[in-house]
């Protein structure tokens, strides 16, 4: 059950690579920012999953705002002539070292729990 | 089992199927974004480097402004030098009246007089759908330029520039990309044709009917506008003069006579 967004994932990238479908290049920094806003919102709701803390108004809601966050600060940047989209590349980049260490962590706690369980079997 | 607290959630699978939806966004984001990207590369520029290119060209086109304003004051200083060897005696003063007639029709000076402004313009327009003209006849090419300083050097234009390029003997005029080379110098919309002569035959001559400036006018009268002139400045031409092949007839071949500003007769 949980591969299910790995899947999805692949799914997602693979359908719309071979859609002839592309956007004007004057949009390409707005939309590669919104893909890093999209994959720290991935994480973020993995992680919230995990702990148990998980809502899917915070987690769609934050998906939204921080994709929108993140294109207007680029924008505003370009306006005022400073990389402000570096910002939201690194607020977004160190959170997803954070949520990734402690996804990896649950699943390595997992693991070496279901060894224990199965040498105390033997 | 103290060793997880993580372990109490692991049947709450509520978050799978959200996290799935967005994931399925999130490819269709990674896919769109790294095409945009492959494009960008096979195609342009990375846009990243455009402020820097920018610059970079800026600065070029500002000196190449600086060296052709040295070039115009050095012949400026070349033609005070032969005026003042030419007071040194008659047959000087004559030579040096030549050389400036002949210097005057190439090009070399700037020059002032009364004459017209043709100012062509791309259209603002875009032809109405279904419309069987082409988009094409709505932008200015280097044919209409080259029609419109024929028709003026036909009714008596002394001297004309397009953009401040003034038109001398070799002058091409010709479309490269979206821009119209003059000189080899690349120039955009809107072209402004400065030509000194009589301003009500070259105003009547542009606008005689079926004339040069008729087409255009009829796709969209706003591309064209002619303004008279009481005074004028035109620019010296500041291209190259070498010439590595032409070399004047009765000058034997061992004498090379290269010079810049040769017009013996």
């Amino acid at each position: 059950m949980n591969w299910l967004p790995v899947v999805a994932l692949l799914a997602g990238f693979l359908v719309f690579y071979f859609v002839p479908l592309e956007l004007p290049s004057d949009y390409a920094p707005y939309l590669s920012l919104a893909t890093l806003s999209g994959l720290d919102s991935i994480l973020g709701g993995i992680r919230a999953g995990i702990e148990g803390k998980f809502h899917v108004d915070v987690f769609i809601s934050g998906f939204i705002f921080n994709t929108l966050l993140a294109a207007l600060l680029a924008y505003l940047g370009d306006q005022i002539g400073v990389d402000l989209f570096l910002a939201a590349v690194v607020t977004l980049g160190g959170r997803m070292f954070l949520n990734l260490s402690l996804i990896r962590r649950y699943y390595l706690t997992q693991w070496s729990i279901s060894r224990q369980r199965d040498t105390e079997r033997t | 089992m103290n060793l997880n607290v993580f372990l109490s959630s692991i049947r709450n699978n509520s978050w799978v199927m959200p996290v799935t939806v967005m994931a399925l966004v999130l490819g269709a984001l990674l896919a769109i974004s790294l095409k945009t990207q492959q494009s960008i590369r096979s195609t342009s520029l990375p846009s990243n480097r455009f402020s820097g290119l920018a610059a970079a060209y800026r600065d070029q086109q500002e000196q190449i402004k600086l060296a052709n304003e040295e070039i115009r004051k050095l012949r400026e200083r070349t033609t005070q030098y032969e005026n003042e060897m030419a007071s040194a005696s008659e047959k000087a003063k004559l030579l040096n009246q030549s050389l400036q007639e002949a210097k005057f029709l190439a090009g070399l000076t700037e020059v002032r007089g009364p004459g017209v402004e043709v100012i062509l313009q791309d259209s603002k327009k875009r032809p109405p759908a279904n419309s069987p003209i082409d988009i094409e006849n709505y932008i200015v090419h280097d044919s209409d330029l080259q029609r419109v300083v024929n028709e003026l050097h036909a009714a008596g234009a002394e001297a004309v520039s397009i953009n401040g390029q003034r038109i001398i003997a070799n002058t091409a005029i010709r479309c490269v990309g979206p821009t119209v080379q003059v000189n080899g110098i690349a120039l955009s919309s809107p072209y402004v044709i400065a030509a000194i002569g009589d301003p009500d035959t070259l105003v009547s001559a542009l606008n005689l009917p079926q004339g040069v400036l008729t087409d255009i006018q009829a796709i969209d009268p706003g591309m064209v506008k002619v303004v008279k002139k009481n005074e004028i400045i035109i620019l010296a031409y500041t291209g190259s003069l070498v010439f590595r092949y032409a070399k004047p007839v009765g000058t034997t071949p061992g004498s090379s006579s290269q010079g810049e500003e040769n017009v013996s007769q």
